[in-house]
């Protein structure tokens, strides 16, 4: 049995990781508001996130401010270019969803295969952003890096909110995912639109990975677990607002540490995946009814 | 004898009410219509009937027996057979495949008896290879057997709907709005059909928007508006009816 | 009996070029027999693809359903025969059918509640289900050797008649995939293929038809995991060795490739396409690496230009209507 400091600790630990899918579940809900598209290579960007940042952080020897920024640059810009060469003609010829979804499996494996070749297969990781630690509360300990994910997971969701309600075109973004028609009659250029949505949520993809790859470590294959369990968030937070998905990411994350410590962490996905067909048989519709209002 | 009776239905979505209280009720052998302005709850109506929508309350009883909570395809292999408004094709077959697929509650055989094709299969596939193309040639697409049903015409789409439906060997025939889309010729020979259909001793219901097409076959009419039923009767007496003149001929004569 | 121009319709609709093409992947295979070598290894894993390709068909084609996760079923069997064969020494033949026999149940059972979810939900489960099997083959250790794989599979065989040499393992392949073809096709032309094919297109007008909508789907997907177990299997005993990566996510693609290739939804598409698949990475001379790359932009080519897959490119000179009314009007 499994003790109450260990359950303590593994809560700790699971709001940090479940913040990091929250970010990605809010990626999944930006491009899917924009335009009913599930990307399910979404974890891609959390690896690139993660390999950029080493590159520039480790190889480049960068400082630490400047090689994330660039890390977020250049993965938001593969977003674009995902969208301008994979999804838009896609999109423009009307394909059906699950070749869209297959499409962007495509593009997971291709993304992979290509870091293999120019990174190798072999895991990277590289030092807390604050050295020391972990913060000692008794028996529990906090790691450092815990209190990075917190605050820049808590600005990037603040700075979300401001763009979505203060700028334009947070507001014309907005007004894509309620109504596409009524959008573009207004004057808003949708297809414009969709390559911000990419954009964004890639970003945001690219910073969960640079914030996570310091206590885990970043591979080519982290990419379909990571997309996985944020579109697993998504869904129990109703592909909604992104603090409904942060707040989904965040269960999530304790309810798979939780696991960890009974089943142990080989498992982890196996575990996050059933809590997923679970949810998915109790809620054939979702949670919330989120996706199937709109199809 | 009645073979459909509706008592109370009711359809409320979201606090709107689609259809109020509807009760009717359809003898067998006869050619029954209901006509209604767009949005009257035709639809609704008859997607609840043939158990494709949930109803809010109320009941439906087909040849004895309470079908309102029945699934729709053991509702169909009771024999209460529907067509669509819009057409539901099976684009990727040829138009024969598709009244085959008609026949399925009357045929048999699963995986095993397909692999194995047994005397008794062989002879049930030609049946019905035989059994369809009659049945393409009574509404008259007999010479369109081997296209690919999707290339049809629309209006010959909806031929083949009737077709296909009646490959299913209906007790009760529900077409709705079938001459939705067509031209006038195209209108007349539908109407053919359908009378020939009831001929056969088919029951028919009919959702149509097409008021003269409905008082020129029908034997029976009801009228909804705002989901409820406001008159039922004969063609004569519901061209008369007051109260259908203002909700539904007044406002609608151009489309008649 | 039948018409000339019925047995085409029979077929599919891209009959005759079908029949052409079977008599060049015949060709083809004297070539390989004469020349031997490599080139048996990749027709080998070409029929293996092809009798998973066979089986996808079924409920990806015939029926129009999406599932990104049998893959899983494929490792399935692959494990099941290895562990049956190497830890409790079992008859091959004995092995792949009980491993059929496993995933059939395994299928039911996973099925049954995951088709009934639609759109990005069913295509999410699918997908799952094929990470939940291969972690499950990384992690359980004691039973799946993890990351190490399994070697030392036994060839195929009944008692002591064993298929040892290259050339005879492509003959029973071949043979196998014959058989999944002509089970296809019997299938597609019955009752049974027709309520899957009517399923495809119009899921309310199945239904309106007495077409029990759950069961067809569910029939379909089951028989796509017992092609799919078959695949596992067919691959643990003619290459002897499988690990995890064997039935990654990469299968899925690849897999989906050669269908698209094929013709989705024809009855040879799906073999015709793997043999195609398999062959084009041999004769631009690609490794590994470059081939899964290969796949994934030739599958994502064939999605945005030709996404009815490429037998639809011939399919232009098909009878057009006379005249087409406008719906609306």
């Amino acid at each position: 049995m499994p003790s109450v400091v260990e359950l303590v600790q593994s809560l700790v630990n699971g709001v940090g990781i479940g913040l990091v899918y929250g970010l990605i579940a809010i990626g999944f809900c930006v491009i899917y508001n924009a335009s009913g598209i599930v990307n399910f290579a979404q974890g891609v960007f959390v690896m690139l996130g993660g390999m950029f940042a080493y590159s520039f952080l480790v190889t480049l020897k960068w400082p630490l401010a400047l090689a994330a920024a660039a890390s977020i640059i250049v993965v938001a810009g593969i977003g674009v270019l995902v969208q301008i060469f994979i999804i838009r003609p896609m999109w423009e010829r009307k394909a059906p969803m699950f070749a869209i979804i297959l499409a962007t499996l495509a593009v997971q494996l291709l993304i992979e295969q290509i870091v293999i070749l120019t990174m190798g297969d072999q895991p990277r990781t590289y030092p807390e952003f604050t050295l020391g630690g972990p913060l000692k509360l008794g028996p529990i300990a906090i790691g450092y890096q815990l209190f990075w994910v917190l605050g820049c997971g808590a600005l990037m969701v603040v700075l979300l909110q401001l763009f979505f309600n203060k700028t334009r075109v947070g507001r014309a973004l907005r007004a894509c995912s309620q109504n596409r028609e009524a959008a573009a009659l207004l004057g808003i250029p949708v297809g414009g639109m969709l390559m911000l949505s990419f954009a964004l949520s890639a970003g945001l993809g690219a910073a969960a990975g640079i914030l996570i790859t310091p206590t885990q470590y970043t591979a080519y294959s982290v990419g379909a677990p990571f997309g996985v369990n944020g579109f697993i968030s998504a869904i129990i937070g109703g592909f909604g607002s992104a603090p409904a998905a942060l707040a989904g990411g965040i269960l999530l994350g304790v309810v798979q540490s939780a696991a960890i410590v009974v089943f142990g962490a080989g498992y982890k996905n196996v575990i996050a995946l059933t809590v997923l067909l679970i949810v998915l048989l109790f809620f054939p519709k979702g949670l919330f009814g989120g996706l199937a209002k709109k199809h | 004898m009645t073979l459909l009776s509706v008592r109370g239905l009711t359809k409320r979505f979201d606090g709107l009410t689609a259809n109020s209280e509807i009760s009717l009720d359809v003898e067998e052998g006869s050619l029954f219509a209901v006509i209604g302005p767009n949005g009257a709850g035709k639809t609704t109506f008859f997607n609840m009937v043939s158990g494709f929508l949930p109803s809010t309350a109320g009941s439906i009883t087909f040849a004895g027996t309470d079908i309102t909570t029945m699934r729709q395809d053991k509702i169909a292999a009771m024999g209460l057979i529907r067509t669509f408004q819009l057409v539901q094709m099976f684009q990727n077959m040829t138009v024969a495949e598709n009244v085959e697929v008609g026949f399925h509650l009357k045929t048999r055989g699963g995986v095993g008896a397909a692999l194995v094709r047994p005397p008794w299969l062989r002879r049930q596939e030609e049946d019905i290879r035989v059994k369809a193309r009659e049945l393409l040639d009574f509404v008259g697409l007999g010479a369109q057997a081997d296209m690919d049903a999707g290339l049809l015409p629309y209006g010959q789409q909806r031929l083949l709907e009737v077709a296909r439906a009646m490959a299913a060997g209906p007790r009760l025939l529900l077409l709705d709005e079938p001459a939705a889309g067509l031209n006038a010729h195209e209108t007349d020979a539908l109407a053919d059909v359908i009378q020939h259909i009831n001929g056969r001793g088919i029951t028919v219901l009919l959702i149509e928007h097409d008021v003269g097409l409905v008082t020129r076959i029908a034997h029976r009419i009801a009228v909804l508006d705002f989901g409820c039923k406001i008159a039922e009767g004969t063609p004569d007496e519901i061209k008369k009816h007051p109260d259908v003149i203002a909700a539904y001929l007044g406002t609608e004569t151009e489309n008649a | 009996m039948t018409l000339p121009s019925s047995i085409s319709t029979r077929l599919g609709q891209h009959g005759y070029l079908a029949v052409g093409g079977a008599i060049l992947l015949g060709l083809l295979f004297v070539f390989v027999f004469v020349r031997g070598g490599y080139l048996l290894t990749v027709m080998q894993l070409a029929m293996i693809y092809g009798v998973f390709c066979i089986g996808l068909n079924f409920f990806m084609g015939y029926t129009g359903q999406a599932s990104f996760g049998q893959n899983a079923f494929a490792a399935l069997g692959g494990y099941g025969t290895a562990v049956l064969c190497v830890q409790y020494g079992w008859e091959p033949i004995l092995a792949l059918f009980a491993s059929m026999a496993i995933s059939g149940v395994a299928s039911v059972v996973v099925g049954y509640p995951t088709l009934r979810l639609r759109g990005h939900y069913l295509a999410m489960a699918t997908f799952a289900l094929g990470l939940i099997t291969y972690d499950i083959s990384v992690q359980w250790q004691s039973v799946t050797q993890g990351y190490m794989g399994y070697s030392g599979i036994p060839p195929l065989g009944i008692g002591p008649f064993t298929v040892e040499d290259e050339r005879w393992k492509l003959v029973v392949l071949m043979v196998i995939v014959l058989f999944g073809l002509w089970i296809s096709g019997r299938l597609r032309n019955s009752r049974f293929g027709r309520a899957l094919r009517a399923i495809s297109t119009s899921e309310l007008g199945a239904s309106a038809l007495g077409i029990r909508i759950s069961h067809y789907k569910l029939a379909a997907f089951v028989i796509a995991a017992l092609y799919a177990s078959a695949a596992g299997s067919l691959f643990a005993h003619v290459v002897g060795f499988i690990s995890p990566e064997v039935f990654g996510a990469q299968m899925v693609i690849v897999t989906f490739t050669m269908l698209y290739v094929g013709g989705v939804g024809t009855v040879l598409g799906p073999a015709i396409g793997a043999v195609i698949a398999s062959l084009l990475p041999e004769i631009v001379r690609s490794t590994g690496r470059f081939q899964d790359i290969a796949y994934a932009l030739v599958l994502i080519l064939l999605l945005i230009y030709v996404p009815k897959g490429l037998s639809a490119l011939f399919g232009i000179g098909r009878p057009r209507p006379a005249k087409t009314t406008n719906p609306g009007s």
